[in-house]
């Protein structure tokens, strides 16, 4: 082996600085659930505007979905972080400053709403009209068959698609690290800095997102899929 | 003279510039996630001892951020392969890499969906394995997939933004550049969305009408 | 036999477009009657049950249920289904609930039983269709005719005064047919109130008290089951029936 690779491999400097990169992970962690809540809220109204009756609805729900699927994670965040603030400002005559943490979670959760739209449409648009039948001809209202029949068929219907969708976007909160969240990549540039030794830290940083995201990637999407199997079988 | 025009229209030829960088990486990283994912997918299905390398790797470029890869690429191989000797390279470099993970699942799921009668076919009239394989099944094969590699390439643009992190002169990184000159970051950075937005979009819709037109001449629904 | 019939329908009519689907039907289904409906599809049929418990909203004429019209409010509207079972051609099972999910379901939801009772409700329901040991599967678990009885049990958990079949065995396999047929026989001498749409003519034969054979949107010939099929006054029911019947 070359001296390179077993640098590289040599887990001890990255072990020397475990607390700090583990506190760096659960800042992923956190940009994450709260860009995923938020994306999740905003997904569902955004789906609910384009399966809706009136176009003038259906219109602003697609400009979203189109808009926020198509652009780069990297420009929103950089965009929300430097120029939100400022649109804000102009608007209410005052001075607007979002942390990195937040202006990371608005940018991600808008972004990834879009993706979440789609889904959610397609699982609301793949429910039978005769289940809705059916429920009608209980003497159901319409919240109820919304609460109790289409929302949780639409949520296990969209469950294998949502699973890659928070996936992606645990992976997306690696770069928010570019607008200085102290997460787990923020860490490890701020050590390397220090130490001059990128091969083992870099390595070793890589290794330990693939396996975190590997793992909970693959026991969600296990879980996911005992929960439909039940169902769909 | 409005701010557009100062820091946006009189700026479009560094613009351009960044966007032609862009454009370049992007084809650069595509073509080899093409090649690399065919060459994973096949190995892994057809090589028997290099299936759990194949695997591994697959799994890894799939599994890692698109940025984390990035910086391991491009400060980790250099050192340790001696490649890629240039920010550029290690740039498409890597947003290849991981699309060929991708891109090898998404072939292996479309060659596992050809029909084995369509194959046997080609046997009985006396094809041999090879020819199989170029005649029948990758042709059937790119008809199913060509959506998820429409969609793959307008990931590839999306995260490309990311090189101008380790300093590859692309749109993104020249528009950073202009705000860090006037710290008037608002138009310059919506600009800079909106062309993005445009680009992933004009990709994707002339990806898809291509894959459609394709699928239509065999008679298939458009995907 | 009582005065107020538990279904009256006066002049009813529904056109979608300019297709004219139903041409002014009238008819009575008297408490605790069979009322079979036949004729080809396209018919007219299913639309006709539809608008009954307004699952479809008729152009013009009335549908009283025990006397009191139906319309009004969407709510008015899911008060007065309540009363009235519907069994779907194409079952509508909701899959994300067990077998007694189902059948509790509208009990506990839209007549604000308490779980308890429902469950024993349902359980009284399983039985009337022999399903009883069925309860805690989910309905991709179960074959057609199954899904079809617990579709039948969900419906009688709602204690309806009438129960409204549309096509209940054209989806199923013809070995699977006469359990759910058997359950129907069962409920008709029980005294169930009954309006069943269906191509089963044996059934329409035998179980019903009154045939209805509709044609192009209207009634083209009605009576009992054995002058219609026995005797038919119509061209167009006697081709009907000797097709059917070969």
């Amino acid at each position: 082996m070359s001296d390179a690779l077993i640098d590289a491999l040599n887990p001890a400097l990255f072990w020397e600085y475990r607390l700090v990169l583990l506190r760096g992970l659960a800042f992923n962690a956190y940009v994450f659930f709260a860009a995923a809540a938020v994306a999740l809220l905003i997904g569902l109204a955004a789906a609910l505007l384009r399966v809706n009756r009136a176009r003038p609805f259906r219109w602003v729900g697609t400009l979203h979905v189109e808009v926020f699927r198509n652009a780069p994670d990297y420009i929103m965040i950089v965009w929300v972080h430097f120029v939100l603030p400022l649109l804000l400002g102009k608007l209410i005559g005052q001075r607007v400053e979002f942390s990195p943490f937040v202006s990371a979670v608005i940018a991600l959760g808008f972004v990834y709403s879009g993706y979440f739209a789609e889904t959610f449409r397609a699982g609301i648009q793949s429910i039978p009209q005769g289940h809705l039948d059916a429920a009608r001809a209980c003497g159901m209202g319409e919240t109820t068959i919304l609460v109790r029949i289409i929302l949780p068929q639409v949520v296990r219907r969209m469950l294998p698609e949502a699973v890659n969708q928070f996936v992606s976007l645990f992976k997306a909160t690696t770069i928010v690290s570019l607008i200085a969240v102290p997460d787990l990549m923020y860490q490890v540039s701020m050590v390397t800095q220090q130490e001059m030794r990128p091969l083992p830290l870099y390595t070793w940083a890589a290794l330990t997102y693939f396996v975190v995201i590997y793992l909970v990637a693959g026991s969600l999407r296990r879980l996911s899929e005992h929960w439909r199997q039940k169902i769909y079988a | 003279m409005s701010n557009w025009e100062r820091l946006v229209w009189n700026q479009r030829g560094l613009l351009w510039q960044g966007l032609t960088v862009t454009v370049e990486i992007c084809l650069l990283a595509f073509a080899l996630a093409i090649v690399g994912g065919l060459v994973l997918c096949l190995v892994r299905l057809h090589v028997r001892p290099l299936r759990p390398v194949a695997v591994a790797l697959i799994e890894f470029f799939r599994a890692t951020p698109i940025f984390v890869q990035l910086m391991w690429v491009n400060y980790v191989w250099p050192e340790l392969f001696g490649w890629p000797n240039s920010f550029f390279t290690s740039g498409w470099v890597a947003l290849g890499l991981q699309s060929s993970g991708y891109l090898a699942e998404t072939f292996r799921a479309g060659i596992e969906a050809v029909p084995r009668g369509h194959r046997e076919a080609g046997y009985s009239v006396g094809m041999s394995s090879f020819q199989v394989y170029r005649r029948i099944v990758l042709p059937e094969t790119l008809l199913t997939v060509a959506p998820s590699i429409v969609n793959q390439f307008t990931v590839i643009v999306k995260s490309s933004t990311l090189v101008s992190v380790i300093t590859v002169p692309d749109l993104m990184l020249q528009a950073m550049k202009l705000v860090n000159v006037w710290y008037e970051p608002i138009e310059v950075l919506t600009a800079t969305a909106i062309i993005y937005i445009a680009l992933v979009f004009l990709v994707s819709s002339a990806g898809k009408a291509l894959a459609d037109f394709h699928r239509r001449r065999f008679g298939l629904d458009s995907a | 036999m009582d005065a107020v019939p538990a279904i009256r329908v006066v002049d009813l009519r529904k056109s979608f477009g300019a297709l004219e689907v139903l041409r002014g039907v009238s008819f009575d289904v008297p408490r605790g009657s069979v009322v079979s409906m036949i004729g080809a599809s396209g018919s007219g049929k299913s639309t006709l049950l539809r608008c009954i418990n307004r699952l479809e909203t008729p152009s013009a004429g009335e549908v009283y249920i025990d006397g009191e019209p139906m319309g009004g409010r969407l709510s008015d509207i899911s008060r007065m289904r309540r009363d009235l079972g519907m069994v779907f051609q194409q079952f509508n099972l909701w899959p994300h609930m067990t077998v007694i999910g189902n059948v509790i379901e509208a009990p506990i939801r839209v007549r604000g039983m308490r779980r308890k009772e429902a469950l024993a409700l349902a359980e009284e329901c399983l039985a009337r269709v022999h399903l009883s040991e069925k309860g805690k599967e989910y309905p991709a678990r179960l074959s057609g005719g199954q899904m079809q009885r617990v579709a039948i049990a969900r419906a009688l958990a709602m204690q309806p005064k009438a129960m409204l079949f549309d096509e209940p065995t054209s989806s199923l396999d013809p070995e699977l047919t006469d359990e759910v047929l058997t359950v129907m026989r069962e409920l008709a001498s029980d005294g169930t109130t009954m309006i069943v749409v269906t191509h089963e003519m044996a059934f329409a034969r035998e179980a019903s008290d009154r045939v209805l054979f509709l044609h192009n949107g209207q009634i083209e010939e009605e009576g009992l089951p054995d002058q219609v099929f026995g005797a038919p006054r119509s061209e167009r029911c006697r081709q009907f029936l000797s097709k059917k019947l070969q």
